[in-house]
């Protein structure tokens, strides 16, 4: 049967990581004596009456580029419930390390605009453990109700590289990548080298690979790299209001963004009602993320 | 008439509203950035040009109905730059003024809206005019800084201003100077024609062309003094100082390109097919028959219709520059004209690439099909009739002061045209200005 952790609040990231670093040394422990992952927990985690702070939006919408209304971009929702789902991956019965852990893709349903002055409730529990060609991901689903309406759901996929399943560990479907070909670009985004900091300060997302060059080189990068989700919310911003009140925002990450950067972005309308953006990097031609933002029918 | 019928508004209408005539013009020459004018503010090269006005018409403490003008550039402090330029120049200090600021096409802008008053009755007098100093930009602190700076003059306890300072990085302290980006897509005004210039396959001959024409032709006319009445010197430039008398095809096939270089197509665009950071500032005369005729002063043009566009280059959906595309087809449709009725067709050199890919959409069956919705092309310019005079990338182009170089000079060649030929010869105006906009007019011969 399904248990049901209550949160007090919505958990600082900070400490969520301090935990989930803990773990994740359990697990490699673990992993060296050969006990493979193969199941999530049966848990989903809550938290009530969830209230965006003003000036936290209003810094939010700033950085992205979003207008300054009262209505929360669907990132900002992300930003503000997504740390339920990580404290649920941070338990010890949690089968993938938190830390290491790399964002695959997003895809959010934006159901019914959120206000500022809507309270939230919060619902976030994890699904479909699976193989990846390259190890296994996991989708984290978390979801945003106001009064007993959904407005809002996030599903969150994460790879842990170079971890097997246990039992049946062959990939569902060996799935073809279509090369990526640079389109024609709409736009750029030069992105400073404190881009991970300004994130991280409207998102809370203080996770040491975004933050500076020496914290990320510690943790096997060349550079600092940009979140995928500020990149992603970059995209969603570059719509604009065209996506509508009620809209699917998917995004798919390809290689990091190394920070000081550049991104060359096609962000444009799609053959029917909806957009496909694209960022890449314009010497190389490889991507950074590809994705979509269509209306959601009522 | 059927008071009930609705009509389309046309040049003959004799039921329109009255006449508003472009009565004269006058300029300094177009310095390039960091030239002659390299120490002269918005105001003062702005007040320069309307006392060059002042003196060539007579208006000597006159008081004008209005005088509206702007720039593009624009210091905080010059909030009132107009105001300002009309109380430091020899007209009534009486005189209203507003300004405008509408990028590239403020200067066109300022006639239209004048004229518009002038039309209506609500004025009898005007001078539109804009000014942009590149070598003079505003140069802002960083937002960090400004934010530190304003929550510092809000605090109130020692602790709160120690706090705000606190929050200050050495490098909050770099100046931030103005960028012509485009704010939604960080791309450069440059950058983004280089696109539309790929997607309509303009060739860098072809620009080329269109710029020794442009040198070519304004050499003509300052050689034929044509320019003697409507540019006044200032600062010991006689001229505009980026015109090149002796360029050639060959010299500037040399150029580098400087646009496109990172897209799959070969760059085309160089600083010799672009007109380069310029410093000036223009004025236009207009008035009504009375107040003209009042004032003992020849009506040069009539202003007669104007359309405003925009397209979405956000989305890619059309080229930055090529709003004048969409504008031109409805403003000429609602008064019943074609291409063919233009003596002169005045298309804004903003890059050689932005006349011909405006040319090419013209031009185009398609284009004309699914974005005009005409059973066709709209129609074809007659090269001998576009940029008579030469354009911006000779004369340069100080983003809000090219509309009212234009407009008189177009004025006074309409007039000079009906002098020898008769007839009423029409001009239509074309300027592209940064976010998607642009500005398009009609003027005939008065």
């Amino acid at each position: 049967m399904t248990s049901t952790v209550v949160l007090p609040g919505v958990p600082a990231l900070a400490g969520v990581y301090a935990r989930g670093a803990g773990a994740s040394g359990r697990l490699a422990v673990a992993r060296r004596l050969g006990r493979a992952p193969s199941a999530l927990p049966d848990v989903v985690y809550t938290v009530s009456g969830v209230r965006a702070d003003p000036q936290q939006l209003t810094a939010y919408q700033h950085l992205l580029g979003e207008p300054a209304s009262d209505r929360l971009p669907a990132g900002f929702v992300h930003v503000l419930a997504f740390p339920v789902a990580t404290a649920l991956m941070a338990r010890t019965d949690f089968p993938l390390p938190l830390a290491g852990l790399v964002h695959l893709s997003n895809h959010v349903e934006q159901h019914r605009p959120v206000t500022l002055d809507d309270p939230l409730d919060v619902r976030a529990w994890a699904a479909d453990l699976r193989a990846h060609r390259s190890g296994t991901q996991v989708d984290l689903v978390t979801e945003v109700r106001t009064g007993d309406t959904l407005a809002w759901r996030g599903v969150s996929t994460y790879l842990a590289r170079g971890i097997r399943l246990g039992g049946d560990g062959a990939p569902a479907s060996d799935e073809e990548r279509v090369p990526f070909v640079p389109p024609t670009p709409t736009g750029r985004w030069r992105l400073a080298a404190d881009t991970g900091r300004r994130y991280a300060a409207v998102s809370g997302d203080r996770n040491p690979i975004h933050l500076s060059s020496l914290s990320a080189k510690a943790l096997g990068f060349p550079r600092a790299i940009a979140h995928g989700m500020y990149t992603a919310a970059r995209a969603l911003a570059d719509v604009g209001a065209a996506r509508g009140d009620a809209y699917v925002w998917s995004v798919e990450f390809a290689g990091p963004v190394l920070l000081p950067g550049t991104v060359t972005v096609r962000v444009a309308h799609d053959d029917a009602d909806g957009f496909t953006f694209a960022g890449w990097d314009a010497r190389s031609g490889k991507p950074h993320l590809t994705g979509t933002v269509t209306p959601l029918a009522a | 008439m059927a008071a009930s019928t609705p009509k389309s508004r046309t040049t003959a209408d004799p039921a329109g509203p009255r006449r508003a005539l472009v009565l004269g013009g006058n300029r300094i020459p177009f310095a390039r950035a960091g030239g002659k004018y390299a120490h002269a503010s918005n105001q003062d090269m702005l007040t320069a040009a309307l006392d060059g006005l002042v003196a060539r018409y007579g208006l000597q403490g006159e008081r004008i109905g209005q005088v509206a003008a702007g720039a593009v550039l624009k210091h905080s402090r010059d909030f009132n730059l107009t105001r300002e330029s009309v109380l430091g120049s020899a007209l009534s200090p009486e005189t209203p003024a507003y300004d405008l600021q509408e990028a590239c096409a403020t200067g066109l802008e300022t006639v239209v809206a004048l004229t518009n008053k002038i039309r209506l009755g609500q004025l009898e007098s005007a001078i539109a005019g804009g000014v942009d100093s590149t070598s003079d930009a505003p140069i802002a602190v960083s937002d960090r800084l400004r934010r530190v700076l304003l929550d510092l003059s809000h605090a109130k306890t020692p602790q709160q201003k120690l706090a705000a300072v606190a929050r200050l990085r050495p490098k909050d302290l770099a100046p931030a100077a103005p960028r012509t980006d485009e704010p939604r897509t960080g791309l450069s005004m440059g950058e983004h024609q280089a696109l539309t210039t790929a997607q309509w396959g303009i060739t860098r001959e072809a620009q080329d062309e269109i710029a020794l024409l442009s040198h070519q032709r304004l050499a003509a006319a300052y050689d034929a003094g044509f320019f003697d009445d409507l540019v006044t010197p200032f600062r010991g430039l006689v001229r505009d100082a980026n015109l090149r008398t002796d360029t050639s095809m060959e010299k500037l096939a040399t150029l580098k390109p400087t646009f496109g270089l990172t897209l799959d197509t070969p760059a085309t665009m160089t600083a010799g097919n672009s007109t380069p950071l310029t410093d000036g500032a223009s004025t236009v005369l207009l008035g009504s028959d009375e107040w003209a005729a009042a004032h003992d002063l020849t009506p040069l043009a009539a202003v007669v219709d104007a359309e405003a566009g925009a397209v979405d280059f956000v989305h890619g959906v059309d080229g930055l520059l090529m709003a004048p595309a969409f504008a031109v087809p409805r403003l000429l449709a609602r008064n019943g004209l074609t291409l063919d009725d233009f003596a002169y067709v005045e298309i804004h050199e903003a890059f050689a690439s932005t006349v011909l890919t405006t040319l090419a959409a013209w031009e185009s069956e398609e284009f004309g099909r699914d974005r005009l919705g005409l059973p066709g092309a709209f129609g074809k310019v007659d090269r001998s009739r576009l940029n008579v005079h030469g354009s911006s990338l000779a004369a340069g182009h100080p983003f809000a002061a090219t509309g009212g170089r234009i407009v008189a000079t177009i004025s006074k060649e309409l007039h000079r045209r009906k002098a020898a030929e008769g007839g009423t010869p029409r001009a239509l105006v074309s300027v592209c200005a940064a976010g998607g906009l642009g500005l398009t007019a009609i003027l005939e011969a008065a």
